[in-house]
């Protein structure tokens, strides 16, 4: 397989996923998109496998390298940071399931605690998946960018008057 | 380090792809090599040098001011 070819069913696989995502989402089945990325990322890795020409090499290996820990360096830190945050809100309410048994509605002292309950909403688990689905595209940006820095630093895209 | 890999290159009558595929790297990472931008594992370095059939020595010198980046 070209390397060309490789570039195009990799991008059509990204097609693919991101139709199945839609998919999944309308049948609310999410084993449906989580099966499919996986079988995405392996038909990808196959394929790669199967590129007769040179794709990577210890200068690619590097670059790699450099952006793979720089993306680490920052994103832990982004991570660390998110995730104290997260941490304070779930410890400022005490953790638990609301307790089996109403508490009274004419004790005005309780009122407040009936309005608003005293254990996390379940909704902040829908919360948390965003989070992470935005820290994972941080990820993803990071290492793009890290990468592109360092591939320009040793020389990716420079032209020379073969290419003229 | 300074090289002269466009020079042998030349004496061979080998192009960037050519040489690349010979030693099985990118052909950017040949360019990179010539232009000073990436130096080359020690590996890399002596099958460059031994393709040409010459010393190390003599393809790649050791520059200082290029060495601290």
């Amino acid at each position: 397989m070209k390397r060309n070819s490789f570039y195009l069913l990799a991008g059509i696989v990204a097609l693919i996923e991101v139709g199945i995502f839609w998919l999944s989402v309308e049948l609310e089945k999410p084993l449906l998109i989580q099966v499919a990325f996986v079988l995405g990322i392996l038909l990808i890795y196959m394929a790669r496998k199967r590129v007769e020409e040179t794709i990577e090499d210890e200068r690619t290996a590097m670059i790699t390298q450099k952006a793979a820990l720089r993306t680490l360096e920052v994103s832990w830190v982004a991570f660390f940071a998110l995730s104290l945050g997260s941490a304070v809100v779930a410890f400022s309410r005490p953790l638990g399931l609301r307790p089996p048994h109403p508490l009274d509605p004419n004790a005005t002292h309780l009122v407040m605690r009936l309005t608003e309950p005293d254990v996390l909403p379940f909704n902040l688990f829908g919360r948390f998946a965003v989070g992470q689905l935005v820290l994972l595209c941080l990820v993803i940006f990071l290492y793009v960018g890290f990468r592109v820095y360092y591939a320009r630093k040793y020389g990716e895209w420079d032209r020379d008057e073969e290419q003229d | 380090m300074k090289n002269k890999i466009k020079v042998y290159r030349a004496m061979h009558d080998l192009t960037q792809e050519g040489l690349a595929n010979e030693l099985g790297v990118t052909r950017q990472t040949i360019l990179a090599i010539e232009k000073g931008k990436y130096d080359p594992s020690l590996e890399l370095a002596f099958k460059i040098a031994r393709f040409f059939g010459v010393a190390i020595e003599e393809v790649f010198t050791y520059d200082n001011a290029a060495g601290s980046k």
